[in-house]
């Protein structure tokens, strides 16, 4: 049988929203779906796939890539070799993509956030959103993809019928690598994600020296400094501040973002704020494609002028 | 611990515009800067402190042209042992074939290590997928995202993952074993010319990618390249800088952030 296997995404018992992209490209592609799932209850629409293969495992067993590589290495045993093994593209996802890619011998292309059906070629970023490159695989073998949040949901449908339910038992489980445990993030006495007006900075900023200038305007316009990887990665600000889909998903009233270029990783985290607006040097940044309101300039130089205005 | 990382030299790209040419089939990079690999930096500092806490030695390797040699003087640099350049003349865009020739080069040369580190993704590809495929070819347990190592044990690691949201998972891995290193998991040092120059009379050792082809044949291919897909597009505030500041005071008033 001709089928798309989709491993779903579960964290802490909850069916993240971004499997609705891995269901949707595999409609797309006009594949039967099967979708993997470790054993629990989720709440999300079951009839958008044409079966539910529940793996008698829990998420820390399930979401191991070296069980999973052995986890669909059983099932297409029994149902015979998927055309295409999807994943959601995040921490866990390309981890158990890219290993099941090595273990079986198939192409893999992660970060698919585009699929063009007459040419059958796959489209998938580089460098950071600036150009995209577009694949196709080579041969007869499953191809497996990671797919890009927000990508594909649109096209994720009900079907006719509700799904099978098939399960997997006596999971092979890996002793070389185990779960030991979730670490939260240190809770701290800011909360980014409530504010109206977020200040944030990015690569742009350039030098930790410039960082109390921002936090001296953010305080004048009674705004909340936050800021994209870069800079939280530098250490130039705290992690509790940093947007993006590592940090924090922020919908403030006013996003204003200077000397961000906009990694996908970065927009997924700010992209439903009222109004965007985007200050940077380089008129091609994707962060514009995103923005309201753009200011092709320097954001020093943007910043002391602001300054200048408000403190007039 | 002896420790195998890999490092790749990309064009910086960050504020410059890339220009595709051959009708989308090529990318100009002739007017850009290139750059140590983000990733890659951190998981050689990674490296580095590890070996300075518990012994061992740091080899870097990277895969590439000739002028891959900057990034192993920089590894050098920062207390890499050895540098060594496995030399190919084509970009090798899939991840696939990249991973073939790394574990045809390591099983051939028969370089030892307990642990193999490579950034999470490079810059350029952003496939994020060489260290899992290499991890499956080797047969070796692999982890990913690897924000800290809290301990290196004899035969083992314990290790945190980044996911999303502020999450992290702690796991324990087994050595040898392949990880990926997120950056932000430390502060890389500063690495000056006179260091590099230093590293320059350190040898590296340079190697053909052409005797490690076995089984590399790519799995994906290129069709071509194209400008990313043009969306809504931001109202771009023009004009002298003071009055698009005072434009984008006005905006602020109107959405009632600031009086």
């Amino acid at each position: 049988m001709s089928y798309a296997l989709i491993v779903a995404e579960v964290r802490r018992g909850i069916f993240e929203e971004r499997n609705l992209d891995s269901i949707g490209i595999c409609a797309q592609l006009g594949k039967e779906t099967a979708m993997l799932l470790p054993e629990g209850q989720y709440s999300f629409n079951e009839k958008m796939v044409d079966s539910i293969v529940k793996v008698k495992a829990g998420e820390e067993v399930f979401l191991n890539p070296l069980n999973m590589a052995a986890i669909i290495g059983k099932i297409a045993e029994t149902r015979g070799k998927p055309d295409f093994i999807v994943f959601t593209h995040s921490s866990s996802g390309t981890e158990a993509a890219a290993y099941t890619a090595g273990i079986f011998g198939f192409p893999v292309i992660t970060d698919v956030s585009g699929y063009d059906k007459e040419r059958g070629v796959f489209r998938k970023s580089y460098y950071s959103d600036k150009l995209f490159g577009e694949f196709k695989t080579i041969g007869e073998s499953a191809a497996v993809l990671t797919v890009r949040s927000g990508s594909f949901k649109e096209f994720a449908a009900e079907k006719s019928a509700a799904p099978n339910e098939v399960s997997v038992e006596d999971v092979p489980v890996s002793d070389s690598r185990t779960f030991v445990e979730y670490v939260e993030e240190e809770k701290t006495d800011i909360d980014i994600t409530k504010a109206d007006f977020l200040l944030s900075v990015g690569r742009g900023v350039g030098n930790k020296d410039e960082i109390p200038a921002y936090e001296e305007l953010a305080g004048i316009m009674k705004a909340v400094i936050s800021g994209s990887r870069p800079v939280i990665d530098k250490m130039w600000l705290p992690k509790a501040r940093q947007v993006g889909t590592s940090g924090k998903t922020v919908k403030p009233k006013v996003y204003l973002a200077m000397g961000i270029s906009g990694a996908f990783q970065h927009i997924a985290g700010m992209k439903d704020a009222d109004c965007i607006i985007a200050i940077n040097k380089d008129a091609e940044a994707p962060i514009f494609q995103y923005a309201h309101y753009g200011i092709v300039a320097d954001m020093h130089k943007v910043r002391d002028a602001l300054k200048g205005i408000l403190k007039g | 611990m002896n420790i195998l990382v890999f490092t790749k030299r990309v064009p910086a790209t960050q504020e410059e515009e890339l220009r595709l040419i051959s009708d989308g089939k090529d990318v100009d990079f002739s007017k850009l800067p290139f750059k140590v690999n983000d990733w890659d930096n951190y998981a050689v500092e990674e490296a580095v402190k590890i070996v300075e806490k518990g012994g061992g030695a740091v080899t870097a390797v990277s895969i590439g042209s000739a002028e891959s040699d900057e990034v192993l003087r920089r590894a050098i640099a920062m207390g890499a042992k050895d540098g060594f350049l496995v030399e190919v003349d084509q970009a090798l865009h899939d991840p696939f074939a990249r991973s073939a020739l790394i574990r045809n080069f390591i099983q051939k040369e028969g370089t030892p290590f307990d642990v193999i580190f490579t950034g999470v993704q490079s810059e350029d590809d952003q496939f994020a997928s060489v260290g899992g495929i290499l991890a499956a070819l080797l047969k070796l347990p692999y982890v990913s995202m690897v924000i800290g190592i809290d301990s290196v044990e004899k035969d083992y690691m314990i290790v945190r993952r980044e996911l999303e949201g502020g999450l992290q998972e702690r796991v324990r891995v087994a050595t040898p074993c392949v990880v990926s290193i997120q950056s932000g998991i430390n502060e890389p040092r500063y690495v000056s010319i006179m260091g590099i120059r230093k590293a320059s009379k350190v040898e590296r050792k340079s190697f053909k990618g052409t005797d490690y082809d076995a089984g590399k044949d790519a799995h994906i291919e290129l069709v071509q390249w194209t400008y990313p897909p043009k969306k809504g597009g931001a109202q771009m505030l023009t004009g002298e800088l003071g009055d698009v500041c005072a434009k984008l005071m006005e905006i602020l008033k109107e959405k009632g952030v600031y009086q």
